[in-house]
């Protein structure tokens, strides 16, 4: 009896295992001659995902052989994904790159999209708050003690000379405007190219430190990971193209991106146009580098200093693995 | 066979087979962390996909040496328990005036099950906006989910007492308080108490839930810091913490059931006489 039991839960783990071991590659299909590749974008269908929809309308994904399926799923199942080889591509911040791969996930970042880190801290005007110095003492809410917000947050109190405990953090989820609108925090940690934007637009006069404006970090960027380098890497090298093109022509031409998206973007008719315009020409600022895509070693010391400080990363990591320009030439 | 002594050799049975049970217990255990383990090895997983069990182990050690784990778990805990006073007392309260004025309940009927119909994870965002990212808003999150299958089995319970014992306790001149605390308390009690067990291990999800929306403590805290830094293993350890949390508290309020309403098993004539030495 006991060993019928004890082989029947072998048979039964093996058969587990050799399903989700199946399952890896699955969303790498080949239909027709394109390969379908499902993108996690790490946030839900926004006019910033423009050059991504630019690539796809225009056909160079298509060009490239790769049908795009956008998947709305937050960056760090996103990178998990990836880092399982469930999914060959994803975006993800700089830091979310180092992380992963503290933790034995074999991610590369293989582009950079954003040259700047977009995180900024936002005060009503009112507050005086202006520069990183003055969060001392202040109640400043963002989403949760991790993620780019935070990390964005830790590197501008550096600058500023604060540690942690110089300040007053709430974890608020996603609701920065709603708090800072109604004074329950003093200053909010958001994207700059979101949070200022949509406060402005409410008739707030806000404040913004920008990370960018202080300190150099790796931002988002398409990532990949080490088997798909090593196995296929002309399918990195045609995605990587693929976006840039998308990329330079959501640079040259904002409104022709922006009439695109709409047709990605179900909530961009009915929004604001003026407000929705704005955050892509912010969103577009970032963009620029020569040659585009390009990631900057020193963003990525930065990043993983700002990491070690944190205590996030209990020792260094060889950077040279964690992202490459190979693919942007 | 007298029937004293067959309840007691079924007593006896049922005991034995409780014991049998509870000895089975780490045998079952042992046999989840070695399937667990084994889909783990054989399927050649990453620690970051599927950790094994001793590294689950690991760093529940580790967790625990630095103190994070018992704080965060303590936080949580306090969450719910003061979730769960909140939600059984309101929902209590209004269940009793409900079962007693139907045409009320019809009236409220339509918010009551609207508050059970709309997902728990909708509506926990704008609590956090409306009370703020602290411990309220969360204790509010676990009341609310408590509420409903409090509210449901007190209308229930109350509504099953007989009407010939309220007769009895009219005719033997009862006071309202006599009858409440005599009769309907009693009556109603194994009913409500199974709500109770619903809503305590409810409440541990709605802590969590409210933990997830914006927290920084508690074991929804954890899992979001175990997956913003990719270490599954912190989020396994939080998890099965959070199994024991809500294990511990229905086992809290079954050792209550059983307390409460050990009058259920004894003979008949016994709970009489203990309804008459209280009058």
């Amino acid at each position: 009896m006991k060993r019928w039991m004890i082989a029947t839960l072998c048979l039964l783990a093996l058969s587990l295992a050799a399903c989700a071991g199946a399952s890896g590659d699955g969303d790498a299909s080949q239909s027709g001659d394109l390969v379908k590749i499902r993108l996690p974008m790490g946030y839900i269908p926004n006019i910033q995902q423009a050059p991504f929809y630019v690539a796809d309308e225009k056909g160079y994904y298509a060009e490239a052989g790769i049908e795009i399926e956008y998947d709305y799923s937050t960056e760090t199942d996103g990178v998990q994904l990836v880092g399982a080889n469930e999914l060959q591509f994803s975006i993800a911040s700089g830091e979310q790159v180092l992380l992963a791969r503290a933790q034995g996930i074999p991610v590369v970042y293989v582009m950079a999209w954003y040259q700047g880190f977009p995180t900024a801290v936002v005060a009503k005007a009112e507050s005086g708050i202006q520069t990183p110095a003055d969060l001392e003492g202040r109640r400043i809410g963002l989403p949760g003690l991790f993620g780019a917000s935070y990390v964005g947050l830790q590197a501008l109190l550096s600058v500023g000379g604060l540690a942690e405990e110089d300040v007053i953090l709430d974890s608020i989820g996603f609701n920065q405007v709603e708090a800072l609108a109604a004074d329950q925090e003093e200053a909010v940690v958001g994207y700059i190219t979101n949070e200022p934007i949509q406060l402005r637009a409410l008739g707030y006069e806000v404040n913004v430190i920008a990370v960018d404006d202080y300190v150099e970090l790796a931002s988002n960027g398409l990532i990949t990971n080490e088997t798909t380098i090593a196995e296929n890497p002309d399918l990195v090298s045609r995605m990587v193209q693929a976006t840039l093109r998308g990329i330079a022509d959501t640079i040259a031409d904002p409104e022709g991106a922006y009439e695109i998206s709409k047709k990605y973007v179900e909530t961009l008719a009915e929004a604001n146009q003026q407000v929705q315009m704005e955050v892509l020409v912010q969103s577009i600022a970032y963009y620029h580098a020569d040659p585009l895509g390009y990631a900057d070693p020193e963003a990525w010391a930065n990043t993983q200093q700002v990491l070690l400080d944190m205590g996030s990363l209990a020792e260094p990591l060889d950077l040279e693995t964690a992202y490459t320009n190979e693919f942007i030439q | 066979m007298d029937e004293r002594i067959s309840s007691e050799l079924l007593g006896k049975r049922q005991k034995g087979k409780r014991i049998n049970g509870l000895a089975l217990l780490p045998f079952s255990l042992a046999a989840a962390a070695l399937l667990w383990y084994l889909i783990a090895e054989i399927g050649g997983f990453p620690a970051f996909v599927l950790p094994t069990p001793l590294q689950v182990w690991a760093r529940f050690l580790r967790a625990l040496g630095d103190g994070s784990l018992l704080r965060n778990t303590l936080f949580t805990l306090g969450e719910v328990l003061a979730g769960l006073a909140l939600g059984v007392s309101v929902a209590t309260t209004l269940g009793y005036v409900l079962a007693k004025s139907p045409p009320l309940e019809r009236f409220l009927a339509p918010y009551i099950v609207a508050s059970q119909s709309t997902p728990i994870v909708a509506i926990a965002p704008l609590l956090v906006i409306w009370f703020g990212p602290g411990v309220l808003s969360k204790v509010l999150i676990c009341a609310l989910i408590v509420f409903f299958p409090v509210l449901v089995n007190t209308i229930v319970g109350i509504r099953s007492v007989p009407e010939d014992l309220h007769d009895l306790m009219r005719s033997l001149q009862a006071t309202r308080w006599q009858i409440f605390r005599l009769l309907e308390v009693p009556a109603a009690l194994p009913v409500l108490l199974g709500g109770l067990r619903i809503g305590a291990t409810l409440s541990v999800i709605g802590a969590v839930v409210g933990e997830f929306v914006g927290a920084d403590r508690g074991l929804g805290f954890l899992i979001n810091v175990g997956r913003g830094e990719y270490d599954t293993a912190l989020v396994f350890v939080a998890v099965f913490t959070l199994i024991a949390l809500a294990l511990a508290l229905y086992g809290l309020v079954v050792l209550l059931d059983a307390k409460l309403l050990s009058w259920q098993d004894a003979p008949e004539g016994k709970v009489i006489s203990t309804y008459g030495s209280e009058n």
